[in-house]
């Protein structure tokens, strides 16, 4: 466990967390490799990540009940796990969008502030 | 809410972590298909797509990892890790865990057991409100070198009321008491107070009431508060108890309530618990007229000290208050006498005789635990040498240094805490037995038990163990170059240099605290040595001593033995009668305080010299009891000159006084038969000079002591018949049959042999010197494991050495000499250190001595030889074996 990687994930974790919610949202049951393909298609590659670092958000997301994987067959006959989002994550949803844009607009407008 | 859902859902994945990564692995070979097809659906090959899906994807592992360290408590995990494999391996050598196991429960064990009596005794405080601000107060005469003399009435009131210093106080003083009922009295144990004392305990009835200030009357109150014990075997535990008569020393008393069960008077007592409270106001019968200051009935008081008040605060008022009291009676305090009071808290005078022997303990078993716990780290490093392989291939599959530490750490945490836990389990169920072993007279006894804060120490003491005996090992065995071990493994496994001279340094450090433990065994056993060789100034053998109280009614009056006559009728028909049973070669009756080797409550007490001109100036003071003219032959105590009392001494004849050698050498110089003595307002005349008798216990000083003569003046509230026979079978209940064939109202007790009672004075000093004995003898045992270890170690590592010596010619002798060198030069080292050692750690122990210097050059010489010995004989067995070796097998292996 080096340092790096920890701050790396530090950074990301509740962002990341609050994409995977949305993304579920949005397009309803998907498999991680599903939302590694959406995430890479909406940021239009500029959100360039390991498909692997989605995994420690799905299990965090489960384990807080936002998320249940289930698996299933995907249209070509393949194996997947399917996540879906479920009632206290979308409570959660709402909530941690309203919390993300106040920061957001916080950050924004310190940024902007003239010296 | 969601943090404590995640919180236990990650606990949950401490139990049955691989379902967790099963699951992963498919979730992730699932991803990696759906990569792959996608690549392919791209156009790319079967390979070539396999491939970019893992690119794309990152590290597998990675992913695991990162997965394994948010789904679960990783340390924790890895904790568990370590458990579970500590104890396969230690399954796998049941032999070295039993050992272990065994060693530390012992040393752990003993710490515990010594622990949890010190913690009762000296830590805890006493069970009262506030118990810091309950002191005891002692008069000292320091001029006449008296110590807790007692106080005057007239004393008691100017501390309560002009002092400043208490919030209440209450005199205490414990005597006999015959309790009348059915056919014959019990002698019971009865403390006297003034009215305020279970006030200033803050200690309330279990049953009806105590008695307070609404009590006071100037004798003794009616009311009687009785304890517990008393209640349940004397009324078999009847609610309807309160409000019943009973009689003591004749005297009428109701009873008002009953203590709770633990409660017991803080302070010295006779010969058991107090049974019974009384409460007096000291200002009439029984006790003497007029009430003059200078006659000192009050033995002792007990008092609350003003809230906010510091003892050293309240001294200095005491202080303050002797120098006004001096001043203005200057009769009563002469200078030269230099009256002083002392405040001691209750606590400290309560068990600050037992301090010192208990603190030595606890030191001694602290040694033993550090002993242990180098004998481990010797155990465990000859045990990571065997295991040097395993680390070595740990080490190469990725285990960082830390997480080895951690992990062998976790095994000897392990069996400390098993042997803990065993020694917890072992103490529980022997702990009847174990207190039987302690000193009855150890104060405090019936609070030593298991609490919290023992449990604390013991799991502390074990975990603290663990680390200190693993994490040395744990370090040396983890610096390995694992290159360089897995060579060494495969050739069999040869400790390298740096962990020997290890090794030897744990032996020796063990050699040294072996002979700091045994020096104190050693001085403690010549000590116990000459206290049993001290001549006890009487002979011992052959006498029963049985004690008869003398009841002493509130009214003077209703005493039928307060004049000397009828009391010396009582004494001769018992006598005349117990001459008459078979086998008594003698019987002599003795009075107070003749008794040897019991408490006796007696302190110095004063007395002048009219004929010696010095004495005026200098305030004199001597023990006072009184015997029968039988008395000194029936003891076999010699007479020195003049002559002993007769049957003439009579209450109609000139008073007549005998000294004790201790006397006539401290007061009398040369002239003593003839002088005079002012003594309790009278003059008598010394008549004779007999030796000195043990009379406070063997290893104490003999005091200068006055015998008054029993038949002359019945100052005695309690006789002792001593019957000197061949055999003392059935003699214990036809003398109580005879006292009470002659008076059926006293009670008969303490009917017990003098051997009996000089041992029972020595308990305390057999417990210790049989506890170090104890210790001593485990520390030379671990000792002599740690040197025979290493020392065949040692051999058997040198091995292919001794072969090439004996095949270029060596002989035997040669051999032996060079095997036996590093443990006899480990040995030596050791000695050297543990003697400087145990001459510091010997002289904390001189309070404890009697008739040995803490530098004891005996001891230090036994011990030493003798530990030298043992370990000579740890190294000659493996060197012995080296001798044997047969140099064209050890070469060829």
């Amino acid at each position: 466990m080096s340092t790096e990687g920890k701050s790396r994930i530090q950074v990301l974790q509740g962002t990341l967390d609050l994409i995977v919610l949305r993304t579920l949202c949005s397009m309803g049951p998907q498999h991680a490799y599903g939302i590694a393909a959406r995430l890479e298609q909406v940021s239009e590659d500029l959100l360039k990540l390991n498909q692997g670092t989605l995994y420690p958000a799905l299990v965090r997301l489960e384990q807080q009940g936002w998320i249940k994987g289930k698996w299933d067959k995907t249209e070509n006959g393949r194996e997947a796990k399917y996540y879906a989002i479920t009632k206290a994550g979308l409570k959660a949803l709402g909530e941690e969008t309203q919390r993300w844009r106040q920061l957001s607009s916080l950050v924004e407008k310190l940024l902007s502030e003239e010296f | 809410m969601r943090h404590a859902r995640r919180l236990f859902a990650r606990l949950k994945n401490l139990f049955g972590p691989g379902r967790a990564d099963r699951e992963l692995a498919r979730e992730l070979s699932a991803h990696l298909t759906l990569l792959a097809d996608e690549f392919q659906h791209r156009g790319m090959s079967i390979e070539d797509a396999r491939l970019e899906a893992r690119r794309a994807f990152g590290g597998v592992e990675q992913a695991k990892e990162l997965h394994r360290e948010e789904r679960s408590v990783l340390w924790l995990e890895q904790a568990l890790q370590d458990l579970r494999y500590a104890f396969r391996s230690l399954l796998k050598t049941p032999g070295f865990a039993a050992i272990a196991m065994l060693t530390l429960a012992l040393g752990i064990g003993a710490n515990i057991a010594i622990f949890t009596v010190v913690n009762a005794v000296l830590l805890r405080p006493l069970p009262f409100q506030h118990p810091e601000q309950l002191v005891r107060v002692f008069d000292d005469l320091r001029g006449a070198g008296a110590q807790d003399v007692g106080m005057s009435v007239p004393e008691l009131q100017d501390l309560r009321d002009r002092s400043g210093a208490f919030e209440r106080i209450s005199a205490v003083w414990t005597v006999s008491n015959a309790l009348s009922g059915g056919d014959h009295s019990d002698r019971i144990e009865m403390l006297g107070t003034g009215f305020d004392y279970f006030q200033i305990l803050g200690v309330n009835a279990a049953l009806g009431r105590v008695y307070g200030p609404q009590d006071a009357v100037p004798g003794f109150s009616e009311a009687a508060v009785i304890s517990d014990g008393l209640w349940k075997r004397q009324f078999g535990g009847d609610r309807n108890v309160i409000g019943r008569r009973i009689r003591l020393d004749e005297d009428g008393y109701t009873i008002v309530g009953v203590v709770p069960p633990d409660f017991r008077h803080p302070g010295k007592t006779l010969a058991g618990d107090v049974e019974v409270w009384l409460a007096a106001g000291m200002a009439a019968d029984p006790m003497p007229m007029p009430i003059v200051r200078d006659r000192r009935l009050v033995p002792g008081a007990i008092a609350r000290l003003k809230p906010g008040l510091t003892i050293q605060q309240a001294q200095l008022r005491l202080n303050a208050l002797v120098a006004q009291l001096t001043k203005i009676y200057p009769k009563e305090y002469p200078a030269a006498t230099k009256w002083s009071l002392r405040l001691e808290p209750v606590q400290e005078s309560l068990t600050g005789s037992v301090r010192p022997t208990l603190i030595v303990l606890f030191a001694a078993v602290g040694f033993v635990l550090l002993m242990v716990a180098v004998n481990m780290a010797n155990l465990l490093v000859a045990r990571s040498s065997v295991r040097m392989r395993e680390l070595a291939i740990r080490q190469a599959l990725g285990a960082s240094r830390a997480r080895l530490i951690r992990q062998l750490l976790t095994e000897s945490a392990m069996l400390s805490l098993a042997g803990g836990l065993a020694a917890i389990l072992v103490l529980t169920l022997t702990k009847t037995s174990l207190l039987a072993l302690m000193p009855a007279d150890l104060p405090r006894l019936a609070e030593v038990q298991f609490d919290a804060r023992v449990i604390g120490l013991a799991c502390a003491l074990s975990l603290l163990t663990g680390i200190l005996f693993g994490l040395t090992p744990a370090l040396h065995a983890s610096r390995t170059d694992p290159n360089q071990d897995l060579k060494e493994g495969t050739r069999g496994g040869t400790a390298s240099l740096r962990q020997n001279r290890f090794r030897g340094a744990l032996v020796a450090t063990e050699v040294a605290l072996s002979v700091v433990l045994l020096s104190g065994a050693g001085i403690l056993l010549h000590s116990f040595w000459n206290t049993l060789r001290v001549n006890p100034g009487f002979d011992p053998n052959g006498l029963l001593v049985t004690r008869i109280w003398i009841p002493s009614p509130n009214n003077p009056k209703a005493n039928r033995y307060l004049t000397a006559p009828p009391l010396a009728a009582f004494s001769r028909e018992v006598l005349r009668q117990v001459r008459m049973l078979p086998g008594i070669q003698d019987a002599a009756m003795g009075g107070d305080n003749s008794v040897p080797f019991v408490r006796n409550t007696l302190a110095l007490r004063p007395f002048s010299l009219p004929d010696d001109p010095d004495s005026n100036q200098k305030q004199r003071s001597a023990e006072v009891a009184s015997v029968n003219p039988d008395f000194f032959r029936a003891v076999r105590t010699p007479l020195l000159r003049g002559r002993v009392f007769t049957e003439a001494d009579t209450d109609t004849t000139k008073p007549v006084i005998l000294v004790n050698e201790s006397f006539a050498k401290r007061y009398l110089s040369g002239h003593d038969i003839g002088m005079r003595m002012n003594y309790d307002r009278k003059d008598w005349e010394i008549v004779g000079v007999v030796g000195d008798v043990r009379d406070d216990g063997l290893d104490t000083p003999v005091a200068p002591r006055i015998y008054r003569a029993l038949y002359q003046d019945a100052d005695s509230n309690e006789l002792a018949v001593f019957l000197r026979s061949a055999s003392d079978s059935g003699l214990k209940q036809a003398v109580t049959r005879i006292v009470h064939a002659v008076d059926p109202e006293l009670p008969v007790y303490g009917v017990r042999t003098m051997p009996e009672m000089m041992a029972a004075s020595l308990a305390r000093r057999r417990f210790s010197l049989f506890l170090m004995a104890v210790f001593g003898a485990l520390a030379l045992f671990l000792a002599s494991i740690g040197i025979y270890g290493v020392m065949a170690y040692a051999v058997s590592q040198r091995a292919q050495e001794f072969s090439i010596r004996m095949a270029l010619g060596a002989d035997a002798r040669d051999i032996l000499l060079l095997a036996l060198r590093p443990g006899v030069v480990l040995t030596l080292a050791g000695v050297a250190l543990g003697l400087a050692a145990a001459l510091g750690a010997t002289r904390l122990m001189a309070s404890l001595l009697f008739g040995v210097s803490p530098a004891d050059p005996i001891t230090f010489l036994a011990v030493s030889v003798s530990l030298a010995l043992v370990a000579l004989l740890a190294c000659w067995i493996p060197a012995r074996r080296a001798v044997r070796i047969q140099p064209v097998v050890a070469l060829r292996s």
